[in-house]
């Protein structure tokens, strides 16, 4: 039960250690190239950049990357690679996919195995996956030079290009090779065709031939180390890593689920060793490793060592007096339940994959949206209410380690308030890095930590309340409210997991029945993904250059140091205290309203 | 400005070149020479030599020689990876995986222990008193309305049944329409509700089901009728049943044999889970090669020893065992049943 997480755990810390020393080698600019490297280098390199220029380059070619998307995904029906004939999205999906793909959230309102081609996955899913996985990887490298004071940021094109080439490249290599010896395809065919052992259990075809059962194939062992070690999380198949193409042992459920964490890990240390403030980063290492731990244990203590409370009993009815708007009291009794005989020793397996091992659904639930990659490998819509908070958590934190790179300038943003506010209670104007935070370095900070907040809850408030939304609800209740926030809380955490159930797919343009609810989904998400994506990069950016330029104030007695046990607790209260404020409402309404009220309610 | 639309586009260039052609070749490359097998997806050969099917594909057996898979939200379609994404609050839930147990629950305690409840839930169901109330069927229907929909949407011969009972019944579909002025034209899944009521009262004890009969030519015909005992009620009506009897000590059936898995086409199940299903199994087996069981059985569960195995060599869970690899012995070792 709990070997998995405490070993996994333990094997990213002590990998992120070594690694970090090589990415601060490799983002220093310290390593000699081979010459046929150092050629395309120099290609790329347009010189030092300042703050606006790295910035500028950074939204450019973040606007290339979608116009290339889009056309890449509009090619499908007349591109190679398609033996299945699959013909070309639906306009809007194409736009919420591109933006997904190219903003590393990697929502999926389509389904890979149905609606994609070998083509689409290797043209447009592969270079989206290295690409923006990048982006945050330097947006992080551009504000530690900008805090060591440096006037010029480096140069945007070469850092993505070392990022891909000398950090991604290599490990999905590895990765991807254990992969195709666990059992995951590797193949430019579409399709395997087999006949079954019991004939015709599939049923029978118009002509009374048995059905055979044909099985998706691909280049599914190049996407998914990638897609791991980017905290892509889009999966080659709809249901992601819960399939077992995708996912077929439990070691590879291990090395998958390393993958995602090891570089937000090494990330952090990254950082300190970048700014030589090594016990600093150790201090922000702690915090979030201690926030991690307790999403890991609420999850598996709530869905894996729990029933799944559809089938349990309660043996009390329970009678509630409602007061309607009117002023009348309305007596309403929830009677009794009895329980089914199912035996529940391995917890809620609702949606969940055995081969993984008992814990495993509910672990990676909780670190997938810690590190925003979004692979799931169980069904997070039947995972049992109150352990779901642990994901919500994880979205709404959004800085639990975070994605690689955005989750430690999240968490940055999340510093400067707690100094601000430390300095208010102490009576001394804040300073990080022994530079001064004042008005301007706030205002920037305050915009980008609020920018998420408003993200999730204005759009979960107008689609719960309109036609936009409600529809697309496939559970009931606090359940399918639940639905809609998570959606939003996924997007805006540029995440990718999902309730599935929520009926946002659209599929194929030639779909003739789609859901009414697709296409306001597909735009309102697709809009969410951009703005939050963008704006907590470029305002970061800009305050790190401010705070940056300013002189270094000599550390003296009243001086609050980083590097303590109390900085640490000061930062986990901070976050906590301001999570809480924006976001305990929802889920007071969501998965603790489906906890405690009726199970099984209505139907 | 123009100079990073230049230098994007060359790094979007080299990136093509190095992520969709080099990487995944390099990988192709390897995995086709070293692992074959693995990364065709791990088809496997049956007893003539075709592709039978994918070690890590769940493929649906429903005969009693065999094992059987975990229940499938994908239908056990490979091309399309599903899960139920119920809610644990989503009364669908409770209600398929009670369907489930139904004609399988035995009792685990008292005078009857080991024997069926379903005989039991058939005299309970024909009484038609539910909570001290009559009308089973009615008030099944009434509490679970899209249950009832979900009845009468789920299968094309319902779906006609109900439209000719509407037929028949005029009457009662214009008062439907005059209490529900939002749908003037209702649809058979509109009137699932109001028909199960008439139906209860018409028929109690009763519940229609498809039943196959001699037609008059001598040729079998199948259609719906109200039917008083068969799985259908077992099925349906086990989850009522229970909560008029609370407190009945029943047996626990596994986990993963009533429950979905993420993907739909998960390809293994609990050792627990197969030996719960080995008697039913052995014994079918036993009948066809007319050996005797308990030999049977012991060789049978001798084999699912040896192929079970634990996620993370025993590290991270309970043992398993994959449903095909098992099936395919027992049909290596005993031919096809009959």
């Amino acid at each position: 039960m709990w070997t998995l997480p405490i070993l996994l755990l333990a094997v990213t810390i002590l990998i992120s250690i070594p690694l970090s020393r090589y990415f601060a080698w490799i983002m220093e600019g310290r390593y000699h190239a081979p010459r046929v490297l150092a050629w395309f280098e120099e290609r790329l390199n347009s010189g030092q950049q300042d703050w606006k220029q790295y910035t500028i380059a950074l939204l450019v070619f973040n606007t290339m990357l979608f116009i290339f998307g889009f056309i890449v995904l509009c090619l499908q029906p007349i591109a190679p690679l398609n033996p299945l004939g699959r013909g070309i999205l639906a306009p809007s999906t194409i736009f919420n996919t591109v933006i997904s793909f190219m903003t590393n959230t990697n929502l999926q309102h389509y389904s890979g195995d149905q609606h994609l081609s070998n083509f689409s996955q290797i043209f447009f899913i592969l270079p989206n996956m290295f690409l923006s996985a990048s982006v945050g990887f330097c947006a992080l490298t551009a504000i530690i030079r900008a805090f060591r004071g440096e006037r010029t940021l480096g140069n945007y094109f070469v850092d993505m290009w070392r990022v891909v080439v000398y950090i991604y490249l290599p490990a999905a290599l590895i990765i991807g090779v254990i992969f195709m010896h666990e059992g995951m395809p590797m193949t430019y065919a579409s399709e395997q065709t087999v006949t079954t052992l019991e004939p015709a259990s599939m049923g029978v075809d118009d002509h009374g031939q048995a059905k055979p059962q044909n099985i998706i194939v691909g280049p599914v062992a190049a996407v998914i180390p990638i897609k791991m070690l980017g905290t892509n999380g889009g999966g080659f198949y709809g249901m992601n890593a819960a399939v077992p193409l995708e996912n077929p042992t439990g070691l590879s459920n291990f090395v998958t689920t390393f993958a995602m964490m090891i570089f937000p890990f090494t990330l952090v240390l990254m950082y300190g060793r970048m700014l030589r403030r090594i016990r600093h980063s150790v201090v922000i290492y702690s915090v979030m490793l201690t926030m991690m731990v307790g999403l890991i244990a609420w999850a598996v203590y709530w869905d894996s060592m729990r029933p799944n409370p559809a089938f349990t009993g309660t043996a009390l009815a329970r009678d509630y007096q409602l007061t309607s708007p009117g002023g009348g009291k309305r007596d309403i009794t929830v009677p009794a339940v009895a329980s089914l005989p199912v035996d529940q020793r391995l917890g809620n397996l609702e949606g969940k994959e055995l081969r993984f091992g008992t814990s495993a659904g509910a672990v990676f639930s909780a670190i997938t949206t810690d590190v925003t990659c979004g692979a799931v490998n169980a069904e997070h819509d039947s995972l049992n209410p109150i352990s779901s908070l642990s994901a919500f958590t994880g979205m709404w934190l959004n800085c639990v380690f975070g994605g690689k790179g955005v989750g430690m300038i999240n968490f940055l943003l999340f510093l400067i308030i707690g100094v601000f506010l430390a300095g208010q209670m102490v009576g001394r104007s804040p300073e990080y890095l022994g530079r001064k935070v004042e008005a301007r370095e706030m205002k920037l900070a305050v915009i980008a930590l609020l920018v998420h907040p408003l993200l999730i809850l204005g759009p979960s408030g107008l689609y719960a309340a309109t036609s936009w939304g409600v529809g697309a609800e496939s559970n009931p209740a606090a359940h399918g409210f639940s639905q809609i926030v998570y959606q939003y809380s996924s997007s805006s955490a540029n995440n990718g997991s999902a309730f599935d159930g929520l009926g946002v797919t659209y599929g194929l343009n030639s779909n003739p029945n789609p859901p009414a609810e697709a296409v306001p989904l597909d735009i309102g998400t697709g809009l969410v993904m951009l703005f939050s994506r963008y704006l907590p990069i470029v305002a970061p950016i800009a305050m790190a250059f401010y705070l940056g330029r300013k002189k270094v104030a000599p550390a003296s007695l009243g001086t609050m140091r980083d590097n303590t046990a109390t900085f640490g607790f000061l930062m986990l209260g901070t976050i906590l205290v301001i999570g809480a404020l924006l976001f305990l409402p929802v889920a007071a309404l969501g998965p603790l309203a489906e906890h405690f009220g009726p199970i099984p309610f209505g139907g | 400005m123009l100079r990073s639309v230049g230098k994007s586009l060359w790094l979007l260039l080299f990136a093509v070149v190095l992520v969709c052609g080099i990487y995944p070749g390099i990988l192709w490359g390897i995995g086709q020479t070293l692992w074959p097998f693995q990364v065709n997806g791990s088809i496997l050969k049956g007893p003539d030599g075709k592709a039978v099917g994918s070690l890590l594909i769940a493929q649906p057996f429903t005969k009693d020689e065999y094992f059987w898979p975990r229940p499938s939200a994908a239908s056990y379609d490979g091309t399309a990876s599903s899960s139920s994404a119920l809610a644990v609050s989503n009364y669908a839930l409770r209600y398929r995986v009670a369907q489930a147990i139904g004609p399988i629950a035995a009792y685990a305690a008292g005078p009857k222990q080991g024997q069926l409840v379903a005989p039991d839930i058939e005299t309970w169901f024909q009484a038609d008193k539910f909570g001290g109330k009559p009308g089973i069927v009615a008030q099944w229907a009434d509490a679970h309305n899209s249950i009832a929909q979900t009845w009468v949407t789920g299968d094309p011969t319902h779906t006609a049944y109900v439209a000719a009972w509407a037929k028949a019944h005029p009457q009662i579909v214009a008062e439907f329409v005059k209490a529900n002025p939002a749908t003037p034209h209702p649809q058979p899944s509109d009137l699932a509700v109001v028909f199960f009521e008439h139906f209860s009262k018409d028929h109690p004890g009763m519940f229609p089901s498809s039943v196959t009969h001699k037609g008059p030519n001598g040729k079998d015909v199948t259609e719906i009728m109200p039917v008083k005992s068969g799985s259908d009620i077992q099925a349906n009506f086990f989850d009522m049943w229970r909560q008029d009897h609370p407190d009945v000590a029943l047996q626990n059936v596994p986990g993963d044999y009533v429950t979905t898995s993420g993907s739909g086409l998960d390809p293994d199940i609990t050792l627990a889970n197969a030996e719960f299903q080995l008697d039913r199994v052995a014994g079918k087996w036993a009948q066809d090669l007319k050996r005797d069981p308990k030999q049977v059985k012991q060789e049978i569960g001798g084999l699912l020893k040896q192929y079970a195995f634990s996620p993370g060599s025993g590290w991270f869970g309970a043992p398993i065992v994959n449903v095909l690899q098992v099936n395919l012995a027992l049909r290596n070792r005993y031919g096809a049943p009959s």
